[in-house]
């Protein structure tokens, strides 16, 4: 059907949004999500399917008080194969390590394997990294616990030996929350932050009794030595952090930790931006001098992406009711960190659940950009749960998928997608699982079993149909920091300039070390060039969409990989 | 009907509503019941459903009757043409301003009608040198309005008889090359080794590639083709994968006509991309319609001159080919297995309907139609394609030899001094040559090779001047058939 003119097509456009808003007002108009409807029908939804049983994943993060928070877990290649595994925090319950079986393309698949650990290690685990944190080409993990921390030593096969005494790391004893990580300039190993929670044993626990944050660095820097991670920093005060995120603010290659903090129990604190100074200086809190804005929220978790490709990220900061979009102020003069929110106006307030009669406020954990519909726009995925049983807030608390529109802003699809389970939800690992373009999703929840959702695609009747054309990346450098941590990606189809930096960190107590994923809409090529992490740049790299590749920083071209047929 | 997802379903939702408001539309002239005389494209919308399956030799002419009425027909303001507010950018580009004109001869849109440059010596042919098209990108000074070579490549008008078998042929070879990587990358995994397997496919070589067992791939070796191993057989440059493809690009960037699969609501947030006021231009069905009139184009013949003198010559001159290395590059055939056309194919991506996109596919079965049975075959069945080209892209210039190397932009990641190999079924009926089309005589086309060509050139070269007319002789038998 043709529409001859616009008068008539806007009339009739007008129409169906008339008719689909009256034929959804019982459930829509009644919540924040009212317009949505005029804007579902232009957006290319994915549909999730739930297969956390049949993949294989039997798992659920337990636990009493000290774990209400957390519940993250690390998605990353253990065995060489390029195919994503996972670690999966457990509270109370043992955390697993499960080795992605799953034919490429097809139906999820895992198996469990014994992490070789005795049961004290194993316990008490609530979230987890993966990084190199020795010279050997296998990554490693870094494991958040209530007690000490753990350094585990990748075998390049998913095997793991506990490695803190090996590379002379404490642990500590505190309630570790947060980390992050990052290669600064001419470091062999990297620096790493952890975020601490409250101080159980401090009198008045737990308000106003939390931990300082900790910044660690190895005190032997060669690299052909082991580590020896026992240069400790304190970043005090603490206010109860639940993540943090070494991320370039401002632009100039310079390290920043961002660290949000969960204000039901500072007192006096708010969010914190920390400059750590690569000529050994000890590191300095950004303050109102700095232009640096009190902002006092739940923090629970961060996400950093240039939605506007403008060099400066935007983060986005979950929280219980007041999720915030942070940009940097237009207004703001060179090297002040002077943020705006942005929420309101980009559509992810995400303050209520979007289904459902109860309108208590949301509680927001894992978030993290991603494109989830590969159509050149980053979206952003929010796990929502309630932390236990606070009456004050939402009971029924489905997860988030806020997808870009085409005209700006986000618009939520949870429903749509099907990941709107009533569990509550924590971390979340955002990976293409089966290595098909699309990517799946994987919620860690609280006293529930993990949610594994694969994407789909597109759904129709009679199946599904891709999305969008994606790219998938893969950094390579020699010597130090060999996946090229810090390095911004810029990827550029026709006009549209997209870009990605490649972090450890943020999101809630864990995320993924994997191929960056781009979605690429309708192009069928792109052109790649790389910000590495000592701020040289490369040469453009042409590659042809629905590939992965790996770019290696000496390589003249793009080298493809495939997945195991 | 076919499912082609939400896109569909919406319209569907639009038209029912439309039609609930109707009476508030009828006081607009254009909204009126279509009269014999308004000005717009009858055949617009007539394959409302996207077709299924195989198609019947009466379903299929129908569709290609239809797709031949869009392929002829002057698009109109009313069918939507015009692009004032989108480039002619293969991905949805806008403009910056609003254009002045509705045509453009540069930047485009420059044509009503597709036949206005593919009519020579029949339709779905070439043309001259008057019909030269403006390749950029649409994406950088889409506006430009200079013929400068540093804004545009400028190239003539491919006919298009035969170019279902060729697109064919492409996916068959794709599907060859696609498979040889598998196997390197299964057997390096196997035994942990790397495996360097040669890239053959019908013959034609694109060089080598080395798997590795750790499932990382080294394509230093691969020559003539993308580095997905997609064999793209259309454009001069090789750069589009199928007639789907290249009939979306090209309803944009020629008519300003914008095709739903590219350019509608689930890619760009908006029915009306190109702010002409005229929402879903072109449905899938248009597309389809337009692909299979084309897809079963009779491809080009080798006539048997009346002149017996000219017979001669023309063996003569193929022999000579043969011994000067053309035909290394001018295949004479290239074998096909099957004449199952399907549409949408295999191996677009989105932006171009799939067969990934759809319920089920349709199949033209290009062996219904009259002028398959002429098709030679050899003893395996296959069909042998006469197009005298090898659907590979070569170096085509060199120091001594750059008269082919005046362009200055590479297109989709090809050198500019990279161009497929011309097939030549139809050069005798399609001069000027060459891929800006400025080579008035064969002779003179064959001169201007270089690269890949030079010693093949260097020999026509060295012949004498009637062994060189005997090759004229051949090429001069290489016809469309009126």
């Amino acid at each position: 059907m043709r529409f001859r003119t616009p008068s008539c097509a806007s009339l009739c456009a007008s129409v169906v949004t008339a008719s689909l808003v009256w034929a959804c007002s019982g459930s829509v108009l009644s919540n924040a999500y009212a317009d949505n409807t005029k804007t579902l029908a232009s957006l290319v939804v994915p549909r999730f399917v739930e297969e956390a049983g049949a993949a294989g994943i039997e798992h659920a993060y337990t636990g009493s008080w000290e774990f209400f928070v957390g519940g993250g877990g690390a998605a990353f290649d253990c065995n060489q194969d390029r195919m994503p595994d996972v670690f999966l925090a457990g509270g109370e319950s043992p955390a697993q390590l499960f080795v992605n079986t799953s034919t490429p393309t097809g139906s999820l698949t895992f198996k469990a394997v014994d992490l070789g650990l005795s049961v004290r290690d194993v316990r008490s685990v609530v979230g987890a990294y993966a990084l190199h944190l020795d010279s050997d080409p296998y990554l490693d993990l870094v494991v958040l616990r209530v007690g000490r921390n753990l350094l585990l030593k990748g075998d390049g096969q998913c095997g793991f030996t506990k490695a803190n005494r090996r590379f002379d790391f404490n642990g500590g004893r505190d309630w570790t929350t947060g980390f992050s990580a990052t290669w600064q300039t001419g470091a062999n190993y990297p620096t790493l932050a952890f975020g601490n929670y409250i101080d159980n044993s401090a009198p008045g626990s737990p308000w106003g009794t939390c931990h300082d944050n900790l910044l660690v660095r190895s005190s032997n820097g060669d690299s052909s030595a082991t580590p020896q991670y026992n240069a400790t920093t304190l970043l005090s005060p603490g206010y109860c952090s639940l993540s943090l995120l070494f991320t370039d603010w401002n632009n100039t290659g310079e390290t920043a930790l961002r660290i949000t903090n969960d204000r039901q129990y500072y007192r006096g604190g708010q969010e914190q931006l920390w400059r750590i100074p690569e000529d050994g200086k000890p590191p300095r809190l950004y303050g109102k001098s700095d232009g640096w804005k009190n902002l006092t929220i739940w923090g629970m978790g961060i996400a950093e992406a240039d939605l506007d490709s403008d060099g400066y990220p935007e983060y986005a900061l979950s929280s219980m009711g007041d999720n915030m979009l942070q940009q940097l102020d237009p207004e703001a003069e060179e090297d002040q960190p002077l943020y705006r929110d942005i929420a309101f106006e980009q559509g992810t307030t995400a303050h209520r659940p979007y289904e459902g009669d109860d309108s208590k406020p949301s509680t927001g954990w894992h978030t993290e950009f991603a494109d989830f519909n590969n159509d050149a726009r980053v979206d952003l995925f929010i796990a929502k749960g309630n932390v236990s049983s606070m009456s004050d807030f939402a009971a029924v608390d489905p997860d988030n998928l806020l997808l870009q529109h085409p005209d700006g802003g986000f618009v939520e699809t949870g429903a749509d997608a099907r990941i709107n389970l009533p569990t509550q939800g924590r971390g979340a690992l955002v990976s293409d699982f089966n290595r098909d373009g699309q990517l799946d999703l994987m919620v860690i929840n609280r006293e529930a079993p993990v949610s594994v959702f694969r994407n789909l695609g597109v759904s129709e009747t009679w199946g599904s149909r891709p999305m969008g054309n994606w790219l998938a990346i893969e950094l390579k450098q020699n010597n130090a920091n060999t996946q090229a941590i810090g390095a911004r990606v810029v990827v550029k189809t026709g006009n549209l300039t997209q870009s990605r930096t490649v972090a450890i960190g943020g999101g809630h107590a864990g995320g993924a070390n994997d191929f960056l994923h781009l979605g690429l809409g309708v192009a069928e090529r792109a052109t790649v060039r790389v910000r590495w992490p000592d701020g040289s740049w490369s040469h453009p790299y042409r590659v042809f969409a629905n590939h992965h590749v790996v770019l290696a920083r000496e390589s003249e071209s793009a080298v493809y990989w495939y997945p195991n047929q | 009907m076919k499912k082609f997802g939400m896109k569909q379903k919406l319209s569907g939702l639009v038209s029912a509503a439309c039609l609930l408001v109707v009476g508030l539309c009828v006081n607009n002239p254009v909204l009126a019941e279509s009269v014999p005389w308004d000005e717009t494209t009858k055949e617009l919308g007539q394959t409302g459903e996207l077709p299924a399956g195989r198609l019947s030799k009466r379903a299929l002419q129908a569709l290609s009757d239809t797709g031949k009425g869009l392929f002829s027909a002057q698009f109109t303001p009313a069918d939507g043409a015009g692009r004032p507010n989108a480039t002619q950018a293969i991905i949805p580009t806008k403009t910056k301003r609003p254009r002045q004109h509705t045509l453009l001869r540069t930047a485009g849109p420059d044509a009503t009608a597709c036949s206005s440059c593919h009519n020579q010596p029949v339709l779905g042919g070439a043309s001259d040198f008057v019909t030269n098209v403006f390749v950029s990108e649409g994406f950088t000074q889409a506006d430009f309005d200079s013929v400068d070579p540093q804004f545009s490549n400028e190239r003539g008008s491919n006919h298009l008889m035969g170019s279902g078998l060729v697109e064919l042929l492409a996916r068959e070879m794709s599907r060859d090359l696609a498979d040889i990587r598998a196997k390197a990358l299964r057997t390096a995994r196997a035994t942990e080794q790397s495996v360097r397997l040669p890239l053959l496919t019908k013959a034609v070589s694109f060089g080598y590639i080395t798997a590795h067992a750790d499932g990382l791939i080294d394509l230093s070796e691969v020559d003539g083709v993308d580095a997905d191993l997609t064999v793209r057989p259309f454009s001069q440059k090789g750069v589009m994968t199928s007639l789907r493809q290249f009939t979306v690009n090209a309803m944009n960037h020629h008519h300003g006509m914008q095709a739903d699969e590219r350019f509608g609501m689930a890619v760009t947030g908006t029915d009306d991309f190109d702010g002409d006021g005229y929402f879903n231009e072109l449905s899938p069905g248009d597309i389809s319609a337009l692909v299979a009139w084309q897809a079963t184009l009779e491809p080009p013949v080798v006539e048997t001159p009346e002149n017996s003198d000219w017979i001669a010559a023309a063996q003569r001159g193929k022999e000579a080919m043969g011994a000067y290395g053309c035909l290394e590059c001018h295949r004479s055939t290239l074998p096909l297995d099957s004449l199952d056309f399907y549409d949408p194919g295999p191996l677009d991506v989105v932006g171009t309907l799939s067969i990934n996109d759809v319920e089920e596919a349709a199949i033209y079965d290009l062996s219904l139609l009259h002028w398959a049975a002429s098709l030679e075959r050899n003893d395996s069945g296959q069909v042998l394609v006469p197009l005298f080209g090898d659907l590979k892209r070569h170096q085509m210039s060199d120091r001594q030899n750059n008269a082919l190397a005046n362009e200055q932009l590479s297109q989709r990641f090809v050198d500019r001094t990279r161009f497929m190999t011309a097939e030549l079924w139809g050069v005798g009926s399609t001069a000027p040559y060459g891929h800006r089309n400025d080579f008035l005589t064969l002779k003179s086309i064959v001169l201007a090779h270089g690269g890949d060509a030079k010693a093949a050139r260097n020999a026509f070269a060295e012949a004498d001047e009637k062994a060189q007319l005997d090759v004229v002789a051949f090429l001069k038998t290489l016809v469309i058939a009126p």
